[in-house]
This record gives C-alpha cells, sequence and structure tokens, in this order.
C-alpha cells in the first residue's frame, strides 16, 4: 500500500527546471554520478580492503604468517568450500531460501565414492559418476517436494541433509574410509604453478557461473525468478523449470565437489564435517553480497568470501591457535555479513 | 476532526487534508488507487506518522501524533481492517479481546469468565447472540463481522467514538453486506460515528450520510451529502478532469483482423467472443467484479480460463492450460501490461536495461551470450520514446517515480512489436506529463498495426484512447460503446441500467453481443 501511495509521487518542479534549461541537465546528472559511483566504489570494495588491512596485521605481529607456505596451505584448502557454496548459491539466486542439505549431500557422495571403491572394490570412475548421480537424485527430490509439492525450502532442506548424514554415517560405520588409490589423487593434487590443480577447478566454476548469470539468457532468467517468480512467468520465464533445474544443477556440483575432494583427502569425509562446513559455506554466499555486487548474491564475490574467511581463521589460529576461534570468526563474520548486505540493498530499493 | 499531510521522501501523498466526521454519522470516504485513502487510514491506525503540523480529534480529545495505539483506543478511534483480522481458528471471545487480555495479578492467568462476560456484554449491545465460546471460522459472515465490530468498539464509551471500515465489505456477499449495514446502523444509533471507506460507490451512496472524496492526496469534495450525489458523479470527482492533454483523433483501425477471441468463458463471464482489428484500441470497462479485468487478465496470460480460443495471426492459443509462463503468449506477440506493475511488470531491485530486454534475452539473444549491443540500443531507443527519467539504463527500476515505472514497463513489451497489446490500469496514479506519454505510445502502437485492448475504469482515459468501449455489467457485455466516445457517456454506461446507454452517437448492445461490427 505504501508503493501504491508512493506511486503518487510527482515532481513537477524539478522536471519543468530540467526542460527548461536542458544544459544543466548532464552536469547535474555527472556530478550526481560521481557522488553515487564513489558511495559504489567503498562498497564494492570494502571487504577487499578488510582483507589487505588483515594480511599487513598478521604479517606484522606474526612474521612466519607472511611466507609462501602459508598461501598454500590457505589456497589448496578450500576447494569443497569453493564447489558447496556455488551449490548453495544456484538455488539462493533463485529465490530458494535456503538449502541447508549442501553440506550433507557433499559428505553423502564422498561417502558413496570411498564405499564403493574400498568397500565394494569398484573401479574409481564408475563410483565417481554414481556417486555424482546420487547427489543428483538428492537434488531432484528437494526439487520434487519444494518446486512441485510447495514444501518450505528450509524444513525440506534441513530433513534432507539430516537424513543424508545418517546414511553416510550407517554406510561407513561413521569412519572416513580411505585407500583410494595414490593415481586418483593426481585429478586434485598435482602441483600447477605452486598451488593444487584442485584450486584452478573452483577458478574456473567460479568463472563460469559469474559468465553463465552475466551473460547468458539463464542467467538472466535465474536473476528475475529470484527477484520476481510473478514478473518473471509474465515476462515468458519459465519459472518452475528454472528452480527444479538449480537444485538438481546444485547436486551435481555438490557431487564433482565431493569426488574431487575425495582425491585429494584420500578418503571419504564423516558425516560431522557436514555440521562443520555449513557455517562456512553459509558465511562466505552471504558475506559475497557485501563484495562487488553490493546487496546481491554474486560468484565471484563468494568466492574472495571464502578465502577472506580462510585468511582470518587461518591467521588468528596462528596468532592463538585455539579450537574456539573458527566458529567465533565464522559466525561474527555471517552476522556482519548479512547486516552490511541488508543495509545496501535497502538503499537500492 | 483531522488535518494531515503526509509526505515519503520527496512525494507529498496527502496535502491538507481535511475530514470532518459529524457525531452518529455514517461518512464515506472513497478515491482512486492511489489517491492516499491506505496512507490516511495507516496514519489513523498509527502505522506512520503524519508530517509536522497536523491534527487528529476525536470527541473534542487533540490526540498525539503519531496515533499511539492504546491513545487512540482510549480515546475511541478504531479500525476494521479488509479482511476482518479475525483468527480463524480462535474461539469469538478470544478473538474479540486479543490484546486486552487482563491477566490475574500473581497468577498471570487469563480470567475466562470475566473476558467472556465482557464479550457477551459488547456483542448485547450490537444486538447479536453469538455464542462466545464458537471458534470464529465456522461462523457465518455476517456472525463474523459483528466479531470484529465488537472487537472495534468494545472500549467506546456509549455516545462517542469513531470506528473506521477500511474495505471491510469486500469479503461479504450482497444479501451479508445489507445485514452488515444493519449492524453498522446500529451502532452509530449508539451515538458513534463511522468511517467506511468502500470501492463500492453503490453502497457509499445508498448507505453513507456524506462522502468526501481524494484525488492525488488532496480532498476534492468534503462531505458532500449522499442523497445529493450518485455513483457517476462520484466516479467523475474520483477520477477528475483530468488536464485535456489529448483530444481524440482519427482511428488507426485497419481492415485486416489482428486477433480474434472465441467462446472465452472466465470467472463467471462465459462465452465472450471478439474481432480485433490491426490498429484498433477496444476498451474493456465495468464495475469492480464485472468480468472486464478476468477478460484481459486471460487473454494476456496471466489467468487460466475455463475455455476459449485465442488466435493471434495464425497462431491459436487455447486459453484455458494450465501454463508455467506466458511463452506461447509472447512467440505469438501477445504482450501483458499488468496492473501492479512492481509485482507482476517489473523487478524492483533490477535495472531498467534488464527489466526491459527481459521478455526478448532468449529469442534476440544467442543461447551462451545475450548481446549486448541489441539491449544497449532498444534500452535507449525506448527510454528515448517514452521519455523516461532518469535517462540511465542501468538505474533500478525501484528507484524511478511510479509514472516512470509504468512507461518501463510499456516500454518492456512495445519494444517486441506486439500484435495484441492487452493492457490493465496503464495509467494508474502517475502524473500528468507521464499519462500524455503513455496515451501517445499506445497510439503510436496502434498506428503500427497493433491491436490494442485497455481493461480500465478510467472513463477519460477510454474516450481519448478507444476505438470502441465493451462495458461489462455482472459478467456480461452490456453496452457497446463507438464513434465520438466522451467519458461521461462511458461513465453512464457502466452505471446506467442495461441498454440505457443508447444515445445517437452510440450504438446500445444487446446481450449476447458478438465481437463487431465497425
Amino acid at each position: 500500500m505504501m508503493d501504491a501511495a508512493r506511486q503518487d509521487e510527482r515532481e513537477p518542479a524539478v522536471a519543468a527546471a530540467e526542460l527548461a534549461d536542458p544544459a544543466r541537465e548532464p552536469e547535474s546528472r555527472r556530478r550526481r554520478w560521481s557522488v553515487t559511483s564513489e558511495r559504489h566504489f567503498a562498497s564494492r570494495y570494502a571487504i577487499i580492503g578488510v582483507w589487505a588491512a588483515m594480511i599487513v596485521v598478521y604479517a606484522a605481529t606474526e612474521p612466519v604468517f607472511f611466507h609462501v607456505r602459508t598461501f598454500q596451505s590457505i589456497f589448496n584448502g578450500q576447494q569443497p568450500l569453493v564447489f558447496m557454496a556455488m551449490a548453495l548459491l544456484c538455488t539462493i539466486i533463485v529465490g530458494e531460501f535456503v538449502d541447508l542439505s549442501v553440506p550433507s549431500v557433499f559428505v553423502f557422495a564422498s561417502t558413496v565414492l570411498a564405499v564403493l571403491v574400498v568397500n565394494h572394490g569398484w573401479g574409481v570412475w564408475p563410483a565417481a559418476i554414481v556417486a555424482v548421480a546420487a547427489a543428483m537424485l538428492v537434488g531432484v527430490i528437494n526439487a520434487l517436494l519444494v518446486v512441485k509439492t510447495g514444501v518450505n525450502t528450509i524444513v525440506v532442506t534441513l530433513g534432507m541433509g539430516t537424513l543424508l548424514q545418517g546414511i553416510s554415517m550407517w554406510m561407513s560405520n561413521d569412519n572416513t574410509i580411505s585407500g583410494m588409490s595414490p593415481g586418483f589423487q593426481k585429478i586434485a593434487l598435482t602441483d600447477v604453478g605452486g598451488l593444487q590443480i584442485s584450486f584452478y577447478y573452483g577458478v574456473v566454476l567460479v568463472l563460469a557461473f559469474a559468465y553463465l548469470l552475466a551473460f547468458t539468457p539463464l542467467g538472466r532468467h535465474m536473476r528475475f525468478v529470484g527477484a520476481s517468480r510473478e514478473v518473471s512467468r509474465l515476462s515468458g520465464v519459465r519459472v518452475d523449470r528454472i528452480r527444479f533445474g538449480s537444485f538438481v544443477f546444485a547436486g551435481l556440483l555438490s557431487g564433482v565437489g565431493a569426488v574431487v575432494a575425495v582425491a585429494a583427502l584420500g578418503g571419504s569425509f564423516t558425516a560431522a564435517s557436514a555440521d562443520v562446513n555449513l557455517l562456512p559455506v553459509f558465511a562466505s554466499v552471504f558475506l559475497g553480497t557485501a563484495i562487488l555486487e553490493p546487496g546481491r548474491f554474486n560468484p565471484i564475490g563468494t568466492f574472495i568470501g571464502i578465502y577472506f574467511l580462510a585468511t582470518g581463521v587461518f591467521g588468528l589460529e596462528l596468532l592463538n591457535a585455539n579450537v574456539w576461534i573458527s566458529p567465533v570468526f565464522y559466525g561474527g563474520v555471517l552476522v556482519v555479513a548479512v547486516t552490511i548486505s541488508t543495509l545496501l540493498h535497502r538503499r537500492t530499493t | 476532526m483531522a488535518h494531515l499531510s503526509k509526505s515519503f521522501g520527496p512525494a507529498r501523498v496527502l496535502r491538507e487534508v481535511d475530514l470532518q466526521i459529524a457525531p452518529g454519522e455514517l461518512h464515506g470516504l472513497v478515491g482512486q488507487n492511489g489517491c492516499g485513502k491506505s496512507t490516511l487510514v495507516k496514519i489513523l491506525a498509527g502505522v506512520y506518522t503524519p508530517d509536522h503540523g497536523g491534527s487528529v480529534t476525536v470527541d473534542g480529545r487533540a490526540l498525539a501524533l503519531p496515533v499511539h495505539p492504546l491513545e487512540a483506543r482510549a480515546a475511541g478511534l478504531s479500525v476494521v481492517h479488509q479482511h476482518l483480522g479475525l483468527v480463524d481458528d480462535r474461539t469469538v471471545w478470544e478473538n474479540v479481546r486479543l490484546g486486552r487480555y487482563r491477566a490475574g495479578r500473581f497468577s498471570r492467568r487469563i480470567n475466562h469468565k470475566e473476558e467472556k462476560q465482557a464479550v457477551e456484554a459488547v456483542l448485547a449491545r450490537l444486538g447479536r447472540h453469538v455464542d462466545v465460546n464458537e471458534k470464529v471460522g465456522a461462523l457465518s459472515a455476517e456472525d463474523r463481522a459483528a466479531i470484529a465490530i465488537a472487537r472495534a468498539m468494545q472500549d467506546h464509551s456509549p455516545g462517542g467514538g469513531l470506528i473506521i471500515f477500511d474495505e471491510s465489505t469486500r469479503a461479504l456477499t450482497k444479501e451479508a453486506r445489507a445485514r452488515f449495514f444493519d449492524l453498522v446502523r446500529s451502532v452509530i444509533d449508539g451515538g458513534a460515528s463511522v468511517l467506511l471507506i468502500s470501492h463500492q460507490l453503490e453502497e457509499i451512496v445508498q448507505v453513507t450520510d456524506r462522502v468526501t472524496v481524494l484525488r492525488d492526496g488532496v480532498v476534492v469534495e468534503g462531505g458532500i451529502p449522499s442523497v445529493k450525489t450518485d455513483e457517476a458523479s462520484l466516479t467523475r470527482l474520483m477520477l477528475g478532469r483530468h488536464i485535456v492533454t489529448h483530444s481524440r483523433v482519427d482511428s488507426h483501425a485497419q481492415d485486416r483482423t489482428v486477433a480474434r477471441v472465441r467462446g472465452l468463458t472466465v470467472r463467471s463471464v462465459s462465452g465472450f467472443d471478439l474481432d480485433l482489428k490491426q490498429g484498433e484500441i477496444v476498451g474493456l470497462t465495468g464495475l469492480v467484479g464485472s468480468g472486464a479485468v478476468a477478460v484481459a487478465e486471460a487473454l494476456g496470460g496471466a489467468r487460466q480460463a475455463r475455455s476459449g480460443v485465442l488466435t493471434v495471426g495464425d497462431k491459436d492459443i487455447p486459453l484455458d492450460r494450465q501454463r508455467g509462463s506466458t511463452e506461447e503468449f509472447i512467440a505469438a506477440g501477445v504482450a501483458f501490461v499488468a496492473e501492479r506493475r512492481l509485482e507482476q511488470g517489473l523487478a524492483a531491485e533490477l535495472s531498467v536495461a534488464q527489466n526491459l530486454t527481459l521478455p526478448r534475452v532468449r529469442s534476440r539473444g544467442g543461447r551462451l551470450r545475450i548481446g549486448g549491443a541489441w539491449q544497449a540500443e532498444e534500452t535507449a531507443a525506448m527510454i528515448k520514446k517514452l521519455d523516461i527519467r532518469p535517462p540511465d539504463p542501468h538505474q533500478p527500476v525501484g528507484t524511478l517515480s511510479g509514472g516512470n515505472q509504468q512507461k518501463v514497463l510499456l516500454a518492456k513489451w512495445l519494444a517486441g512489436a506486439p500484435n495484441l497489446l492487452v493492457m490493465h490500469e496503464p495509467t494508474q496514479a502517475v502524473d500528468v506529463g507521464a499519462r500524455h506519454d503513455i496515451i501517445e505510445a499506445i497510439r503510436g502502437a496502434a498506428a503500427g498495426g497493433c491491436g490494442v485492448l485497455v481493461a480500465s475504469v478510467d472513463a477519460a482515459d477510454l474516450a481519448v484512447l478507444c476505438d470502441r468501449v465493451l462495458v461489462f455489467r455482472e459478467d456480461r457485455v452490456t453496452a457497446e460503446l463507438s464513434g465520438e466516445l466522451d467519458a461521461d457517456t462511458i461513465i453512464h454506461a457502466t452505471f446506467g441500467a442495461p441498454g440505457d446507454a443508447a444515445e445517437p452517437a452510440q450504438r446500445a448492445g444487446d446481450h449476447d453481443m458478438k465481437g463487431v461490427v465497425q
């Protein structure tokens, strides 16, 4: 109703002034542009600035920090998180709030792969295909429940996540199943320019996702479905198909991410690691809304968010090697990031 | 009793609105969507803070602003909202006493017996006998209305106070409405005053004592005695005499038929047929619920019909399918400009360019790349054509004024060069300048050979735009007006008895009229 009232808005005086003096208009517009763009610049790159400052502070207080090995361990360890965050982004961008099952699907796929290979003697590649297919099947089930049946996303994915953790525990007897062939490890651990190849998988995935959203018809449609289903539907966008596809694609990303991560680790993830990963995944996706495209979920911002958080935790652990640092940092950043992005979003609409 | 202004940012939504309601009076308040009614109610309900210098007085007692709910209650000012605000799976007494429960001093328990007695007393004042232990969901519509009224008036001291009904009758059937007003009368006979806000002009004229008309945030007529007015003249006051920016121009209608509707059955409209020529502009009008809007929505793809086929060019589109999107309509060249622009038309957080090009990103873009050039070109052309301000394609649509949003919405569809353009209230709540540009653009589309359907209650718009106007009454086309149209004739046909719109320039319609003969 307030919108209806606002639509009454009229500024005949301003409009008249602009009409009367066309020469004045470009100048005033230019001035306005520079003011907003400065503010825009600040909000786009603020987190990146904080990141740089953080590195400087760490390096100053703990000289060990500023070492090639530090950066290697920060950059090499995040591949699982990158894939999970992109999987979450798939559904969050089309307006599904929020898929809590992502880390469990990841653990589930890793368990399927390891159990088939180690306990049942399957070849690595057939097992990997089955693991990815299983993750996609979970995406299909989520989609059927959420999109076709209309059940609340949070409830469905919360239940699904817990269910999959339980199944993973049962399959693995709640152990890490290791014993993958060393040859398989190469797909994740091969050294490329000082970093593991799995880091580059993440980079390629993020860039491809960003391209999809920015430049393809599908990406534009996804953005609109996320912004308003009714507007999209009346503009000829097949809303439900896109929502369905997002869930399935999220499953695919979790599955593929899990295959690479199993190769890197040499074994499966424990069911408990799903709980450990949940918050970092969410923290980085929401932190991403405060980077590059303020107030909007975006892949590159999320990617930077992941490394921002990894740097923060690594440094804090280095300074004060306590276990409690990481949840405090992740939790705190999530709350702050969501607050900032909500404020930014309010300003643009 | 109230003297108020209200601004949102640079927009003044209410300007020196003065509302005087006499004791024991049933006062009506009418106005188009976006005229400021809702804002006024929200100020009185304490949701919004009015601009400095306003005042609200009830029974001689000035309220502090913003209105505080507890103080309003004490002064005897209460609001009954559109859906009555009842909780269906709770009992009558719980609903009436909601927010007023008196808890025991130490136990903090609700004293059921006392509460129920209080509720019975209020209902007795209304002269209704309802079991206070009954669940509200199980009650008839009029009993529910009585419960809502009881809740509103329970704190009023007898012989005073003001109850505001904000579209409260919308959910009631005709019969229930009559009994609802008997109830309202009994409240007034008890000495309280009532402010009735309604879109149903008929009931406003019949039941109120005086009427105030609000337009564009200004009172255009304060307290006209209802016996001295009728629906048609109220409509004229609500719409206002638009500054005459347009006179009729020659019709662009050509001989070739561009769209054909056969056997459309939607809501309670049945068997609607229409032939629309290239360049022809046809209006669909009628009171709320008359079927004109449902027909437009069905033809635009926004609403599933029970039967019917729309033929555009050589494509037949069955209208009775459930569809995931309007893809098929768009492919056939059908464009639908929805009424609620920020819910159905545009995504506020996305940019002008993104919104404008959305229906064509797949057809004009490659699979892997939308392509920037055509988007920039199309957006720039439309910004220029409709004079969208600010002329910045990257501005989020939500930051534009209402008139400019409406232009973006129209541009979004015009850029696709549609064969059939269906619009619902294309100039609602836009300023004079925007209205001018929008009407020009619609005419431009017609001149280019597009068939246009305009569903609107704005007779002034229809008069300057349309080649013919189909008037709906109670789910049927009861009149077809053509030739030299003027707003008064259209209003008269909308409110008048079926068939009495016959005047020299017009032809009265018959009930099962098929399409058209020019």
